[in-house]
């Protein structure tokens, strides 16, 4: 049969490969089909991984003949940030650094989505090591906003919000340090999920700040996010910091939010800087909860302004600790001077942008000894500050609701001081330092810019699945998300 | 206290990136913002609070057996070497060169 | 040049050691499961987290926790329950991930000590304390810390003199080494002469090979020592400016190093110099340290927590679990051996401070509780087997012994059945035959003549025919008896008991 692989959410195509109706190469083929007709304008892929898709499609194919049962995500298209090694493709976290760079191991969490039956389409276009809130920070492509290409998709998982907007992949990852999921799902109008820290492992996932990054899932559906979760939130060996938490995503899914209580984070909705129609969009939602039986509560997180600082102060300084192992001595790329010392130093130079740079260099001074004991330090106490902000909120109610970005997406070059930038990521970053889950649920469009727009549900740490069956219910309430309109033109 | 170019490369001299000069100044001015918003945690009187330095806390003592994995080959120990020479990665020289 | 003893008048040296030991007894690296290995071909056993990949994450090793909570526990520390991995960050080729992981301000062990018995010789060096009437003096020395921390890799240099890193074209990288658990242990600045510093060194590796948590091999540097130098005069309590000593990788180096660097300080202060606070590295063949590298600033590492690693709090159970593992330590081992062997306390420190002698000492008793053979055994142990050791290069663990027979050797030495003499040459055909000595001894009708009836006999013989001794012995000149008992031994074929005939003849002559 042809597919209308556009009006298709993951789960959709999984149930049409388990039932014979359509192969697992078809649909790679009806993914791959849009990429060739969309990508050139949309720019979401850095890689296109082919044989791997086909060899994923054929041992699906193969076992449905042979009478296998199926696994969870059979026969997915799927597409993972370019900061997650998969043996088979490179991994250049869109850095001159690691042009050229192949993986040798796969990380866990693209494996648990491949032993799932995801057919792997490629890898995704990000800021450089994941640095930024727009993807323009990429050294090697800009990703366009699907749903107007003079914008940009957000970031730094760009390229995985902007891939599942464009109709491309079904179910993509990214990783969100400071709101990198969630923010660009809202640009894009997807649905993107950070989930609890430690619930999905990060081992193969290059990182950025170790105890601020969580590999999350961006889809269509609250549903197929579920059930990306259903095979990524697991206990890796390899991971220290990953925990199992609740392994349950699906059988309360749509059990609804009558009774629960929904706490109001109106001091960050009614905030400087979040525009007219995000607000509106806000209390819309906010009305939609209360039509669907929540209880709504008023909340307060007091030390929340104190979050960007914090996480400026610890963001860059892991990521400076973090990179240091981009010599120019086992890998990466390498600029000749004459000796080790300046080899490395003008490798870094060359093989590092502006914004990367700028990181490590804060990162490195913040550690110096005297400024750990002035900011570091404390900055780990405003943490324990931040957490036990959410600690209490939650004594009051289940789930938190606030703004996810402050505005739609902002177009190219619009935001071109790196301090202005970092604003785009203001009601994300907290959640990140205090490790809950958060999920970016698209509201539909402003009234004013005819964007995407979002609101973010916050839950206490591994109460994922019921922060899901929230999202899933406030989904319910607004027009499916389709393939962005723009994409489609011409076509 | 405000940054200069020069505090800015000796930070620039440990991280080890070779910043030019001309971006020092840009570069200083960045730090110097920067500073006023991080600066910002201080006003929190966070004198009897405790550190976390690790989220979700309660997560200790994580450790594996004793017990032998998979090394890799020797072709995936070097496939991304920029230089190698036998089964050894190559390094121009380390002391040498300062004229 | 000035001796240690002339400098000792004057100043009073204040010595610090770092000695870093490599698990080596362990299966895999610190944070990865790559096999330990000394030996392998470069490279060959390395992975994503230990060749520090994009991605890669640390998983910590329980069993080397496990050993350095050993290690503390037998070094008298307190074991920390709280306690972090932190990143000290620096590049280096040889440090793949440029940080290298290793603990904060809280180690897994601290606050511990070993106290050194200096005797002999060993004590000279010493001139500010009281000794006993052996020579001998009791020192205390603090542990400062014991931590956990990864290994880094090796370079090697290639186009300079001697594989030297100055002058050299190129480097080459094995990160074999790279992650290997390393346990870091810092002394207080308690030693004074370079003698308890190799004493300690000693001992700390006669404790830490006990525990068989590694090795211990200064010469592959699987235990490596480092040492802080300083002097200040006589009475002076503010340190003065310190030096660090790198390469003593045996015990007289350690020694002689800390020795030429004790001289070298007391000839620039005397002159009116200055010592600068640098890292020297001793050079055995020239016998004297050269400057590495002159510290002007404190170095700043960048140290912070491992937000890869989790917190540690180790539960009661895991230590008392850790504890029950604990073997007897060195100083227990003397003890008891003293206390059930009736050995003296240089025969049985001898014994119990090399594992690999007192496992064979204790093997070759078997389950003989009798104090006389284990005299004779630890003897046998003590002198001719180390003889022959020595001899031979090896040690005791290395040549395939057999202790049992050793035991037997001794017991027939103790009942007398063989003279020590034939002890000597039974135990030269054991070790080259391996045979058993009783099988030897019957083979080679080495009985010796233990009975009274027979040596009567022979000493009556010897008498008949030396009257003119006899006259002599009873003119009170006694010393014709050692003249007499060669005369009987001669008799007897060399195997009468020389006890037996030295009481029989004094005997029979008082009688004649």
């Amino acid at each position: 049969m042809s597919i209308d692989f556009d009006a298709l959410s993951a789960m959709d195509a999984a149930h049409l490969v388990k039932a014979g109706e359509v192969s697992a190469r078809e649909m790679a083929d009806a993914a791959f089909s849009n990429i060739e007709k969309r990508d050139g304008k949309v720019k979401a892929f850095l890689e296109l991984s082919h044989d791997l898709a086909y060899e994923a499609a054929d041992k699906i194919d193969q076992a449905r003949s042979a009478g296998e049962e199926l696994p969870l995500l059979a026969g997915v298209p799927v597409a993972f940030k370019d900061n997650m090694n998969l043996v088979g493709t490179h991994t250049t976290c869109a850095s001159k650094m690691l042009e050229g760079y192949e993986s040798t191991y796969t990380a866990s969490c693209v494996e648990n989505i491949l032993n799932a039956g995801g057919l792997p389409l490629g890898k995704l276009n990000l800021d450089e090591f994941a640095f930024g809130s727009s993807t323009e920070t990429s050294a090697f492509q800009t990703t366009h906003n699907p749903h107007d290409l003079e914008r940009v998709p957000g970031g730094s998982s760009g390229g995985s919000a902007a891939s599942v907007a464009a109709g491309e992949a079904l179910l993509t990852l990214g990783s969100d340090t400071g709101g990198s999921i969630r923010q660009p799902a809202a640009f894009c109008g997807v649905v993107g999920f950070k989930p609890t820290y430690g619930m999905v492992s990060r081992y193969g996932v290059v990182a950025f700040a170790s105890s601020l990054d969580q590999v999350g899932p961006f889809a269509k559906t609250v549903d197929d996010v579920a059930h990306a979760m259903q095979v990524l939130a697991r206990k890796d060996p390899k991971d220290v910091t990953s925990q199992p938490g609740e392994n349950d995503f699906l059988s309360h899914l749509h059990d609804g939010i009558e009774g629960k209580t929904i706490g109001i984070v109106r001091s960050m909705i009614e905030a400087k800087g979040v525009t007219d129609e995000v607000r509106y969009a806000l209390n819309e939602a906010i009305q939609h909860l209360e039509d669907l039986g929540a209880n709504l509560v008023d909340v307060e997180l007091p030390h929340a302004e104190s979050a960007m600082s914090a996480y400026y102060i610890i963001g860059p300084s892991e990521a400076f600790s973090n990179l240091s192992r981009f010599d120019a001595v086992r890998y990466g790329k390498r600029v000749m001077a004459a000796n080790l010392n300046d080899t490395t130093a003008l490798s870094r130079y060359e093989g590092f942008g502006p914004e990367v740079r700028r990181r490590i260099l804060l990162g490195s001074y913040i550690l110096s000894s005297e400024k750990y004991q002035e900011l570091y330090y404390p900055a780990q106490k405003i943490r324990t500050l931040i957490t036990k902000d959410y600690t209490e909120a939650f004594k009051t109610c289940d789930t938190l609701f606030m703004p996810c970005a402050p505005r739609a997406a902002f177009k190219f070059g619009e935001i071109s001081d790196p301090t202005e930038m970092y604003l785009s990521d203001m009601f994300t970053v907290s959640i990140n330092i205090a490790g809950n889950g958060g999920i970016s649920v698209p509201l539909g469009m402003g009234k004013d810019t005819g964007l995407p727009l979002a609101g973010q549900l916050v839950c206490p740490a591994f109460k994922d699945a019921e922060l899901l069956r929230v999202a899933h219910a406030l989904e319910g309430c607004y027009e499916k998300v389709s393939v962005a309109q723009a994409v489609q033109e011409g076509e | 206290m405000a940054l200069s170019p020069q505090d800015v490369r000796a930070i620039a001299d440990y991280a080890r990136i070779a910043v030019k000069d001309e971006e020092l100044e840009e570069l200083a001015d960045y730090f110097n913002s920067m500073m006023d918003t991080l600066n910002l945690i201080k006003k929190y009187d966070i004198e009897d609070v405790e550190p976390t330095f690790h989220p979700i806390g309660g997560l200790v003592n994580v450790m594996r057996e004793d017990e032998q994995g998979d090394s890799f080959t020797i072709e995936q120990t070097l496939k991304n070497a920029p230089e190698f020479e036998d089964r050894l990665f190559k390094v121009p020289t380390i002391l040498g060169g300062d004229e | 040049m000035k001796t240690l003893q002339e400098v000792f008048k004057k100043y009073e040296a204040v010595i610090g050691l770092e000695i870093h030991t490599e698990l080596t007894t362990l299966n895999t690296k610190m944070f990865c499961s790559c096999k330990i290995s000394h030996e392998d071909l470069a490279n060959e056993n390395t992975c994503p987290v230990c060749l520090g990949l994009p991605g890669a994450l640390p998983v910590p090793n329980k069993q080397a926790i496990q050993s350095i909570v050993l290690a503390g526990l037998s070094t008298n520390c307190d074991i920390e329950k709280d306690s972090m991995f932190y990143r000290k960050n620096y590049f280096y080729p040889d440090m793949s991930k440029n940080y290298q992981i290793t603990q904060g301000p809280v180690a897994f062990a601290m606050r511990g000590y070993l106290d050194l018995e200096v005797s002999g010789k060993a004590a000279d060096e010493r001139v500010d304390v009281e000794k006993d009437e052996d020579n001998a003096y009791l020192a205390h020395v603090g542990i400062t810390r014991i931590h956990m921390e990864e290994d880094a890799g090796k370079l090697n240099h290639i186009g300079g003199v001697d594989g030297r890193i100055a002058g050299a074209e190129h480097s080459l990288v094995d990160y074999n080494r790279c992650g290997m658990p390393l346990i870091e242990l810092v002394t207080e600045p308690d030693l004074r002469t370079p003698e308890e510093a190799r004493l300690f060194m000693q001992k700390l590796r006669s404790i830490f090979l006990t525990l068989n948590i590694s090795d211990c091999s200064l010469e592959n540097g699987s235990m490596r020592c480092d040492g802080n130098v300083s002097l200040r005069k006589r009475g002076e309590t503010k340190f003065g400016v310190k030096t660090e000593l790198k390469n003593m990788n045996s015990f007289k180096n350690l020694h002689d190093g800390l020795e030429y660097e004790i001289i070298r300080q007391a000839n620039v202060l005397d002159e009116g110099g200055q010592i600068y606070q640098e890292t020297r590295h001793w050079e055995p063949s020239n016998k004297r340290t050269i400057v590495m590298r002159t510290k002007e600033t404190a170095d700043d590492y960048r140290l912070f927590p491992d937000p890869d690693l989790a917190p540690y709090n180790l539960s009661d159970e895991f230590i008392d679990e850790v504890r029950a593992m604990l073997p007897e330590l060195p100083d227990e081992k003397r003890e008891r051996f003293m206390a059930n062997f009736g050995l003296g306390k240089k025969d049985a420190s001898a014994l119990a401070e090399d594992a690999a002698t007192a496992k064979f000492f204790e093997d070759a008793l078997a389950d003989t509780k009798d104090e006389k053979i284990a005299k004779s055994l630890a003897n046998i142990i003590l002198n001719d087997l180390a003889a022959y050791l020595n001899a031979q290069g090896a040690t005791i663990d290395e040549l395939d012994l057999n202790s049992l027979y050793f035991g037997e050797l001794a017991a027939m030495l103790s009942s007398d059945e063989i003279s020590s003499k034939q002890a000597k040459e039974v135990l030269e055909l054991m070790m080259k035959d391996n045979v058993s000595p009783k099988q030897i001894v019957e083979e080679k009708g080495m009985k010796q003549i233990s009975d009274l009836g027979a040596i009567e006999a022979l000493v009556a013989g010897v008498l008949e025919n030396a009257s003119e001794q006899v006259e002599q012995y009873k003119s009170g000149n006694t010393k014709v008896i050692g003249f007499l008992v060669g005369q009987v031994m001669k008799a007897s074929g060399g195997q009468a008991n020389p006890k037996l005939i030295n009481q029989v003849l004094r005997s029979m002559l008082e009688k004649l």
